[in-house]
């Protein structure tokens, strides 16, 4: 212990009012020492406290009758205050060295893209594996009554056709594991137009402009089979839970920056959501090219389906990086099922939770 | 307009008489002393802080979020100084740890809610609804126990009564009036917060009325409402020229729409956000003392627009040099208006805080800017 050469100056604040009081600090038989300005104070450093380090900011020590004294960093206060804040200290430490900056940098960065590519999705589907079919199916009967609201109206189609197609789906989607859970049916949708979409729970709802499309029911099946894939893998669900942990994601970001932060970070959202939804798509793809071989029909049938798909709706370029779906030309130009390989979209569906064909 | 409307609820301990006086105060009104507030961070400095707060809150899961939450805020507070004197920030990282697992699992629990059944979302958020009178009090009490300045405590008396009729009973007149009483329902609850601060044995006074709340609401309602006359104008009339028999609308078209109510939106709400703060501190007084803050609308549409840029841009990491800059200018926009000493503050008595309610009133957003 010894007596410092040159005290140390700081700022006295007694807690009992707002009056500052110039003094020198230094240490005297293990005492800290304050003299100047109507002040005149030691105390065993035992019963004092110091705030942690940080950057320049001024440390105060804090005194057990409330007053409290405010200075510059200097070293001598590691040595007077050994072992104190130790997490903070290291901390501190760590700001200070570039290269544990730089690691960190790394660090925040592969835990974002690691987090979206795989983190994320892992997460979701840990929970769908483990949520009660009980509830997927109410929340798919949720969609549904929703979808009703808005955008779908009841099929115009007569009951005969109906029944015929809901036959053709009753073959395809026969000894599928959950086969008996799934169901087809049937909506007009003007304002949508040609589609069909998986909803969480086994229900597949194609449209009437998607039936009159068609001229060839072998079409259509290779649409089913498609929509048949996102049931099997449970698309829709892990689909709706993805986007529920981005969601959140997002929110944490978005408080960080706080100003401007609702509609700037919805863009942000729905592109990182497609991803996600891209990935379905192209798993639905391969799963309806090897059911469709399975009974016996060509797996061109999709081809042939989301070309005329195409030519009713072309692909529109502009929207090219708002993209859900693979692009149909390479969906189509597919002769085995390969990686995707550009990112323009037949439609974008604008809804959270069905995966549109 | 001079004799500040301070609503005393009649409880708060008298402050004990100082021991000897501190600095004569003339009789006559005395000339008011500008004391500017200073900021002193610096973006590379906080960068480094932020950086290794965000990797060790990741490595550890979340764990560490409440120590990293509590150095940013000792960096933010203890650069901020007024009278060359720093702001303290006291809280420990315990109690906001437990506070924010709280949060966050509210906040899962509320998204999750929504994916699985809309009417378990709409009960939670009636409960949060319920109970956001209640957070926001709990919030500024421990946002105000923990901040310091001269070695002494601001302190937040909470009056949940006054809390839920600002908060949540006004609502309904809101919602039957469609909007129109928003500017006086806004004055209410600034009124509220500013009136229940305290600060060395001093009360906050806030002389703002209703009146000087509807001006800048009306102007920006007025020029929103223009902007979207003109807007939808001007695109109805391009997407008429640019119209081909048959075809759908260009999306350029709808993205042109969206750019333009967006901006708008965007713009006019700087805009505001700069007048109501301007309004709330120009007429908020402690003791002899007032305050003046002088915000720019178009600085700080400036600011938000570059930074959300710059943020989107670096993939995040501009985040800190964006917060440094806005920091910086709030801090040198803002002044005290010393009528007289800043030192003659005497000490506040206020109990410890719960850490929770402050959690939780930041993650899901709610407005209590003072």
């Amino acid at each position: 212990m010894t007596t410092q050469p040159t005290p140390l100056q700081g700022s006295y604040f007694d807690g009992r009012d707002g009056r500052r009081h110039a003094v020198d600090v230094d240490l005297a038989h293990g005492r800290l020492r304050l003299r100047g300005d109507r002040i005149e104070r030691d105390e065993p450093l035992d019963a004092l406290t110091i705030t942690p380090r940080l950057a320049r900011t001024l440390r105060t020590i804090a005194f057990p009758d409330g007053a409290r004294l405010q200075l510059a960093d200097a070293a001598c206060l590691a040595v007077w205050f050994p072992h104190r804040n130790r997490l903070e200290a290291l901390v501190d430490r760590l700001e200070r060295y570039y290269q544990a900056v730089a690691l960190a940098i790394v660090v925040c960065l592969g835990a974002l893209v690691a987090g979206y590519l795989w983190g994320i999705p892992w997460l979701a589907d840990r929970i769908a594996t483990h949520l009660p079919a009980r509830v997927e199916a109410a929340l798919g009967d949720q969609v549904l009554a929703l979808l009703d609201r808005t955008d779908l109206d009841a099929s115009a189609l007569d009951v005969g056709r109906r029944t015929e197609l809901a036959d053709r789906f009753a073959v395809l989607a026969a000894g599928l594991p959950d086969g008996a859970d799934y169901r087809i049916v049937f909506r007009s949708a003007p304002s949508i137009g040609p589609n069909a979409f998986a909803l969480p729970g086994g229900t597949i709802v194609v449209t009437d402009e998607l039936v009159e499309l068609f001229a060839d029911d072998r079409q259509l099946d290779a649409v089913l089979a498609h929509e048949l894939g996102h049931q099997a893998g449970r698309h829709a669900l892990r689909q709706a839970l993805r986007g529920s942990f981005i969601a959140i994601a997002a929110a944490f970001f978005a408080g960080d920056v706080s100003s401007a932060s609702a509609v700037v970070v919805a863009v942000p959202t729905v592109l990182l959501q497609n991803r996600y939804s891209r990935q379905f798509e192209d798993e639905a793809d391969r799963f309806a090219y090897a059911h469709l071989a399975g009974h016996a029909l060509s797996p061109s049938w999709l081809g042939a389906a989301l070309g005329q798909l195409e030519t009713d709706l072309p692909d529109d370029a502009s929207l090219a990086w708002m993209s859900s779906h693979p692009a149909t030309a390479a969906r189509i130009a597919r002769p085995t099922p390969p990686a995707p390989t550009s990112s323009r979209a037949i439609r974008s569906w604008p809804t959270r939770s069905p995966v549109s064909c | 307009m001079q004799d500040p409307p301070i609503v005393s609820a009649g409880a708060w301990p008298v402050p004990p008489a100082l021991p000897e006086p501190i600095a004569t105060v003339p009789s006559a009104a005395p000339p008011r002393v500008p004391h500017r507030f200073a900021f002193d961070g610096s973006a590379g400095e906080y960068f480094r802080i932020w950086i290794v707060n965000l990797a060790l809150s990741l490595v550890t899961l979340g764990l560490y979020s409440a120590w990293a939450k509590v150095r940013t805020q000792r960096y933010f507070y203890g650069n901020t100084r007024l009278d060359g004197v720093p702001f303290e920030y006291l809280a420990r990282p315990l109690p906001i740890l437990a506070g924010r697992i709280v949060a966050v699992a509210l906040f899962v629990g509320y998204v999750l809610a929504g994916q699985l059944s809309l009417w378990l979302q709409i009960v939670l958020a009636l409960l949060i609804t319920l109970l956001t009178p209640w957070l926001l009090v709990r919030g500024a009490a421990f946002r105000a126990r923990y901040s310091s300045w001269r070695g002494l405590r601001f302190r937040f008396v909470p009056d949940y009564g006054q809390a839920y009729v600002r908060y949540l009973w006004l609502g309904i007149p809101l919602v039957l009036t469609l909007g129109l009483l928003y500017p006086y329902v806004k004055a209410r609850q600034k009124a509220f917060l500013v009136e229940h601060h305290r600060y060395g044995g001093q009360a906050f006074g806030f002389e703002a009325t209703a009146g000087h709340f509807y001006p800048p609401y009306l102007i920006a309602w007025a020029v929103m409402t223009a902007w979207i006359f003109v807007g939808t104008a001007l695109l109805t009339g391009a997407a008429v020229a640019l119209h081909r028999p048959g075809a759908e609308p260009p999306t350029a078209l709808v993205f042109g729409w969206m750019a333009v109510f967006y901006g708008g939106y965007f713009a006019i709400w700087a805009f505001l956000a700069a007048a109501i703060g301007n309004l709330v501190y120009n007429h908020t007084t402690i003791g002899p003392h007032r305050f003046e803050s002088r915000l720019q609308g178009s600085r700080l549409l400036w600011f938000y627009a570059s930074n959300t840029v710059a943020v989107l841009a670096s993939a995040g990491l501009l985040i800190p040099w964006a917060k440094i800059r806005l920091a910086r200018y709030r801090a040198e926009r803002l002044t005290v208006l010393a009528g007289g000493s800043l030192a003659a503050f005497g000490a506040e008595h206020g109990e410890d805080v719960d850490a929770t309610a402050a959690e939780i009133d930041s993650l899901f957003d709610i407005d209590v800017g003072l």
